[in-house]
């Protein structure tokens, strides 16, 4: 066998440039054929090409002979072979799982790419995409997010086009007057010697469902269909307690999990002290790190079943997709 | 009339978050494969989970350290 390999080499070595010379070869290498039994294997030459054709579909010159010098020649279709570009780095077209972001967040992910009334849009977060309730309509979305190295103008993928407001817990929702006035009539009726004092009945914290948000590539062609390392995203389903998940995030890449909890009500951070309560949760074990969020979160059938927003040292939080299409107005 | 866990989860939820370092509340399985309700929290938590009840509405009730829930941008 030893032999039989060196011989192989040799014969390509002498074959080599003449063989990537060809149409469509885009590697050679010394690989191993099954042999006639079935059990043993032969040392062969491999050709790989980006697109395996029949012999007619090619000139006589593009065909790859089947032996060379008596070493058996194997024709393997791998595709073109590009080099891998980080999930940090600026891609275009940009697939779903790499770093995106408003011009004044640091980095977030590409979801996945959605319709509505026929267009194309970018779905991610709203505290990716629009800057947790800060941004304008309109405002660039940078691929890579300005953590990663995105500048404007050059790295502008998209335009913020929608996003569901987070209510966060303590934001005057028209409650601060109210408390305000109620204050000062206390003030005034404890100054008047009465007893009297006026107590607010409390009202339930606003909640929210999703964090979500929508952007308008510049032109279709910047954005892929693709999700790396899972594909396209073929249907959606509804999450279930132990359902299979995975999701391709900018940090942690492809990762899979579970759905541990349902209907969770939950309270996340979102810095400065911000805190907002999201109710009707999914939960699943740790499946992602700081920069995952807007990760499209799948089942093992490639069905989007929410968007990825939070997490814990030992958790991650998702939003369901039923509710991140109803707000948005996408179509289910 | 025994309510749902769902139902017994949506009763009880406001006032669990309103507990010292209860982060969610959701319902998942208990250690047995139970249907249960499950309160997160951000760090050992030996007053909340001593003030806490085994069951609620006859379904078990489980803790765990989760950690503070955070939003996941990066640095955020």
């Amino acid at each position: 066998m030893p032999d039989s390999i060196q011989c192989a080499r040799d014969v390509l070595a002498g074959a080599r440039a003449e063989l990537q010379d060809r149409a469509h070869v885009v590697a050679t290498g010394v690989g191993l054929t099954p042999g006639a039994g079935g059990d043993s294997s032969v040392p062969c030459i491999v050709c790989s090409v980006a697109e395996k054709l029949s012999r007619a579909e090619l000139a006589s010159r593009d065909r790859v002979p089947s032996m060379l010098d008596g070493v058996r020649v194997e024709v393997v279709q791998t595709g073109p072979i590009r080099a891998l570009a980080a999930r940090t780095d600026r891609q275009r077209p940009a697939p779903g799982g790499v770093s995106i972001g408003h011009h004044d967040i640091s980095a977030g992910t590409l979801g996945c790419l959605v319709r509505k009334d026929g267009v194309l849009f970018i779905l991610s977060n709203n505290h990716v995409l629009a800057a947790s309730n800060a941004a304008e309509l309109g405002d660039p979305i940078l691929q890579p997010g300005p953590l990663d190295g995105g500048r404007l103008p050059e790295d502008r993928i998209a335009s913020l086009t929608d996003f569901v407001p987070i209510s966060f817990l303590g934001a005057p929702a028209g409650g601060s007057l109210v408390r305000g006035g109620a204050q000062l009539l206390n003030r005034c009726l404890g100054r008047l010697g009465s007893d009297l004092r006026l107590r607010l009945v409390r009202e339930p914290p606003s909640t929210s469902l999703v964090d979500a948000a929508l952007a308008r590539p510049l032109d279709d062609s910047l954005v892929s269909d693709e999700i790396l390392e899972i594909g396209s995203v073929i249907d959606i389903a509804s999450g279930e307690l132990g359902m299979e998940i995975q999701k391709s995030g900018r940090t942690t890449g492809l990762t899979r999990g579970r759905i541990e909890q349902v209907d969770v009500t939950v309270d996340v951070q979102y810095g400065g002290g911000r805190v907002a309560r999201f109710t009707d949760q999914l939960m699943a074990g740790r499946m992602s790190q700081g920069g995952d969020s807007g990760s499209a979160m799948l089942d093992a059938h490639a069905r989007l079943v929410g968007l990825l927003f939070a997490g814990s040292e030992s958790t991650t939080v998702i939003n369901r997709v039923e509710h991140v299409f109803t707000g948005l107005g996408l179509e289910i | 009339m025994l309510s749902s866990i769902q139902e017994a989860k949506t009763k009880h939820a406001e006032r669990l978050l309103e507990l010292p370092g209860v982060v969610s509340v959701g319902i998942g399985l208990d250690p047995g494969g139970r249907p249960a309700i499950l309160v997160g929290l951000d760090g050992p938590r030996p007053e909340t989970c001593a003030s806490l009840p085994d069951s609620l509405e006859g379904y078990p009730l489980c803790t765990q350290v989760t950690g503070p829930v955070e939003a996941l941008a990066s640095g955020d």
